[in-house]
């Protein structure tokens, strides 16, 4: 008998998992994968302060950890519906129905797609997919790709492509259409990654000046109007070119690009065609939140999160009884805020069983997620604190303080 | 120009101009423009073209997302096998 399943062996999941052994909750975590650690397996880059960031190692780190206080971790099964029924839920699984008293969602985000025509050629995928081949199961995406789509997160993972010796030709932008959002367009582009240009000396370039003075950013302000772009590691960032089309019979061949306009709008008599064997489309994370909507649980659509949200407080519960959540589900940031999120979950599930006995640990973690937040080298964006005050004051509606 | 027509529901093969051209002519919501197109009805369950459609609603209409998701989600929230949901082998 368990007393918590956790849906996701992501960074959130394991650490709630842990966080719960440890006040002696019987827990199991179920992930789609054949291997936990979710999007932590994909991650390797370099901190602001030189060390590096393996995901690899951070994963087994919390698995072993999980498995050594007796956490059972279940790979490769894939929840596809929720009921709640009078003491819990009732899982379904590809493995059988589970009956549990408490349920952590940690899901995690799926990426958002910037379609793209002949996107359904062989040879396309999205950036997080290149990610997982290349740092996970160690399968050469390509020999010359094209990403399409240039934010934080495709930028960190083209450098990770050439690290393991795979040629970005170049990283550009997706066509403006009615689904591109702002994608397409070069000035909105350029002020997202003007935002996270304090993580120039880890993601960019090692320069250590200040935000508005660093020639980094000069360089970049720059860059928009000459036509080459700017290079990062040697991988040329072309802010004011656009893919039109990926172009192949059978499987990738090329994209075919031209210069754009500062609003997106394609330069007549500028198009060519770029030989390419992969091409990545990157169009960023929104929340996975299907589970959480099939168990009923309201929402809060803030943007500043990657979308609509589960609505949930502090201790990561949701107004649905017996119900948490925890990680990139509640938002899209950094692995490391899903860690401590998750620990919070842990506790406060662990709390609600009746196993916790003092209850600084539970406020101490809550504060952790606070300071890891501030700390945080990714911030996907600006107004996450704003967005986070949000879904906090909806769900005060639902379950008092 | 393109060659290659905008597939935005890849299960169902409907195109952006396809989701445009419906929004346009009956001002829709999200949820009507995907009954009338099949777009996200798809044995996927419009896991990739989902946020497009809402997307394709926003845009052509002028309708602000709201906090409840527009389009709702049924189970099974993956492909499962009849077998998986309780059916049995012949």
């Amino acid at each position: 008998m368990i007393d918590l399943l956790i849906i996701g062996a992501g960074p959130a999941g394991l650490s709630a998992a842990i966080a719960s052994a440890r006040q002696g909750l019987a827990v199991r975590v179920v992930d789609e994968f054949y291997r936990p650690g979710g999007r932590l397996l994909g991650q390797l880059h370099e901190e602001p302060d030189g060390m590096w960031w393996n995901g690899l190692d951070e994963a087994a780190r919390l698995t072993e950890t999980a498995k050594s206080l007796g956490v059972e971790i279940c790979c490769g099964v894939s929840v596809f519906h929720l009921t709640q029924s009078q003491n819990g839920w009732v899982v379904s699984t590809t493995q059988g129905e589970m009956t549990v008293p408490l349920l952590l969602i940690a899901t995690g985000a799926s990426e958002a797609a910037v379609p793209v025509p002949g996107w359904t050629l062989p040879g396309v995928m999205s950036i997080g997919a290149a990610q997982v081949m290349t740092n996970v199961q160690r399968v050469r995406v390509g020999q010359r790709g094209v990403v399409i789509g240039v934010n934080i997160l495709s930028v960190a993972i083209s450098r990770e492509l050439q690290l393991a010796g795979v040629t970005v030709d170049r990283m550009i932008l997706p066509p403006s259409t009615t689904v591109s959002g702002t994608a397409g367009q070069p000035e909105a582009v350029m002020q997202s990654l003007l935002r996270v240009a304090h993580l120039a000396p880890s993601l960019m370039i090692r320069i250590g000046s200040k935000l508005m003075r660093s020639p980094w950013m000069q360089k970049l302000a720059i860059a928009l109007y000459p036509s080459k772009g700017f290079s990062m590691w040697d991988i040329p960032i072309q802010l004011r070119t656009t893919a039109l089309e990926i172009v192949g019979t059978s499987q990738v061949e090329g994209v075919r690009i031209a210069r754009v306009a500062a609003d997106g709008s394609p330069i007549d008599g500028t198009e060519q065609v770029i030989p390419a064997d992969f091409v990545c489309i990157a169009g960023g994370l929104s929340p996975l939140a299907e589970l959480a909507a099939i168990a009923g649980c309201p929402f809060a659509y803030v943007p500043s999160l990657g979308g609509h949200v589960p609505l949930h407080n502090e201790s990561m519960r949701t107004p649905v009884p017996r119900l948490y959540v925890a990680g990139n589900i509640t938002g899209i940031e950094s692995a490391k805020v899903a860690m401590a999120q998750g620990t919070v979950a842990g506790l406060s599930i662990a709390k609600a069983r009746g196993k916790l006995t003092n209850e600084q640990p539970l406020s101490d973690a809550i504060q952790q997620v606070k300071i890891v937040r501030q700390h945080a080298t990714i911030q996907f964006h600006p107004d996450i604190v704003a967005g986070r005050a949000l879904v906090g004051q909806m769900t005060a509606e639902w379950i008092a303080p | 120009m393109e060659s290659h027509p905008l597939i935005i529901c890849r299960c169902e093969e409907v195109t952006l101009a396809e989701l445009v051209e419906t929004a346009q002519t009956y001002q829709c919501t999200a949820r009507e423009l995907k009954l009338r197109t099949r777009a996200g009805m798809g044995c996927c369950g419009g896991r990739t073209c989902r946020t497009m459609i809402d997307q394709v609603i926003q845009q052509v209409t002028g309708q602000a997302p709201s906090h409840t998701v527009p389009l709702g989600y049924q189970p099974p929230i993956r492909p499962v096998s009849f077998h998986t949901l309780g059916g049995h082998r012949a």
